[in-house]
């Protein structure tokens, strides 16, 4: 365990947890865009980030992003000091230049005071703020299907070549965690569109509705041992099938 | 003292004050949230089965789920999902055989029985006490 301070308050961490899921263990709110605890800290947004020092700094500071920066002994951090607040101000402008169409964006701009950027616009810009949360996610699940590619201001999120992912199995975490839902996908009837690849939606024999990705259903069942015959149902047809199940039990104990 | 959350569908009626003592305890942001338990019909007119997460030994949803956002608490032996991992991608929904982990799409979450931390909620309003949370004296769990 190691002490540290947190806007004033003293606090105890684990040495070497990150300075984010202190603050958020205290309630504290600071945007923390690219970060999900299905994924290791990365620090591409840098919303995070706050004012750290030390008393044996004599007055030095610096600016850490808070999910990436491990907690140790003595540490004083400042989450909101006017230094964090100018930092994170000009950090959502260059957002609010390159994403104005992202309403998380418009709205933590609009929270610290932003309305309009200041500079000036990205001609081609879009949703994305290449936080990469959708690429860490979609190598977390096992499958690599998409990446950066590029640098620089041509830096952009996409499947190999631009191609139809053959590694994609469409099961949409990607679009998901997106903090910007910059990834669009399309489901109608039984087939799903993403990254353009088409998928076929497998679907509940009884009710006909339609559940997960058929390749997505054979990489859990290959991968995790789940039977096939798992997925034949959806959700509620189940429990209708379990509520039958159980039923017939419960009238054989009345009749005992 | 060990206690156990106890379903004797015999005794359900169908009411289906579980369902709301479920979702109110389990409100988002003020509004009640989606029931975690369904007493659903059983075949016949009288018999009814309240339907909620089995709390599985050896679960599909745990193996179904690529970043192991569900795991058991060893307090509570309650399976649970860790939202802020949870990635949303339905596997678990597909996989329970039992049709438990549920999607609130007005939320775009999964949903599935906590055991409320380890009272509950449901048990307590059950007027005919189809669902109880009960102690197991330990020659029941032997023969379990």
């Amino acid at each position: 365990m190691v002490n540290l301070t947190v806007n004033g308050k003293l606090v105890q961490a684990d040495e070497g947890e990150m300075l984010l899921s202190v603050i958020r263990r205290l309630k504290i709110d600071i945007p923390s865009t690219c970060h999900h605890d299905a994924v290791e800290p990365y620090g591409a947004c840098r919303l995070c980030t706050v004012e750290i020092t030390k008393t044996e700094w004599n007055g030095w500071k610096n600016y850490v992003t808070a999910c990436l920066y491990p907690a140790e002994e003595g540490l004083i951090i400042s989450t909101h000091a006017p230094e964090v607040i100018e930092l994170r101000k000009t950090l959502l402008d260059l957002y609010l230049a390159r994403s104005p169409g992202a309403a998380l964006i418009r709205e933590m701009a609009a929270e610290y005071g932003i309305t309009a950027t200041s500079f000036q616009k990205v001609p081609d810009g879009d949703n994305c703020i290449l936080c990469a949360l959708c690429t860490r996610v979609c190598d977390a699940m096992g499958f690599h299907a998409i990446s950066s590619v590029n640098r620089g201001h041509g830096k952009e999120i996409a499947p190999p070549l631009k191609e139809p992912p053959p590694d994609c199995v469409g099961c949409l975490s990607c679009a998901q965690v997106c903090p910007t839902d910059f990834i669009q996908y399309k489901d109608k009837g039984k087939t799903r569109t993403i990254w353009g690849k088409k998928f076929k939606l497998l679907t509940c024999k009884d009710t006909g509705r339609p559940t997960i990705t058929v390749e997505f259903a054979e990489h859990l069942s290959r991968q995790r041992n789940i039977p096939a015959d798992y997925f034949e149902h959806d959700h509620e047809s189940h429990r209708r099938q379990l509520a039958l199940t159980l039923g017939k039990l419960a009238e054989w104990d009345r009749k005992e | 003292m060990d206690k156990r959350f106890v379903v004797t569908p015999n005794l359900c009626t169908g009411c289906r004050t579980c369902e709301l003592a479920c979702a109110f305890s389990h409100s988002v942001n003020g509004k009640p949230g989606l029931s975690r338990i369904y007493p659903l019909s059983a075949g016949t007119d009288e018999a009814w089965v309240p339907v909620v997460c089995l709390q599985c030994e050896n679960a599909a949803c745990v193996k179904a789920c690529l970043v192991d956002a569900i795991a058991r608490n060893p307090e509570t032996g309650a399976l649970e999902l860790d939202y802020d991992r949870c990635v949303r991608c339905m596997a678990c929904v597909a996989a329970c055989p039992f049709g438990c982990s549920l999607p609130d799409d007005q939320h775009s979450l999964v949903v599935k029985c906590d055991l409320c931390g380890g009272e509950p909620v449901c048990a307590m309003f059950c007027p005919t006490k189809a669902l109880a949370h009960q102690e197991i004296c330990s020659s029941d769990r032997k023969s379990a």
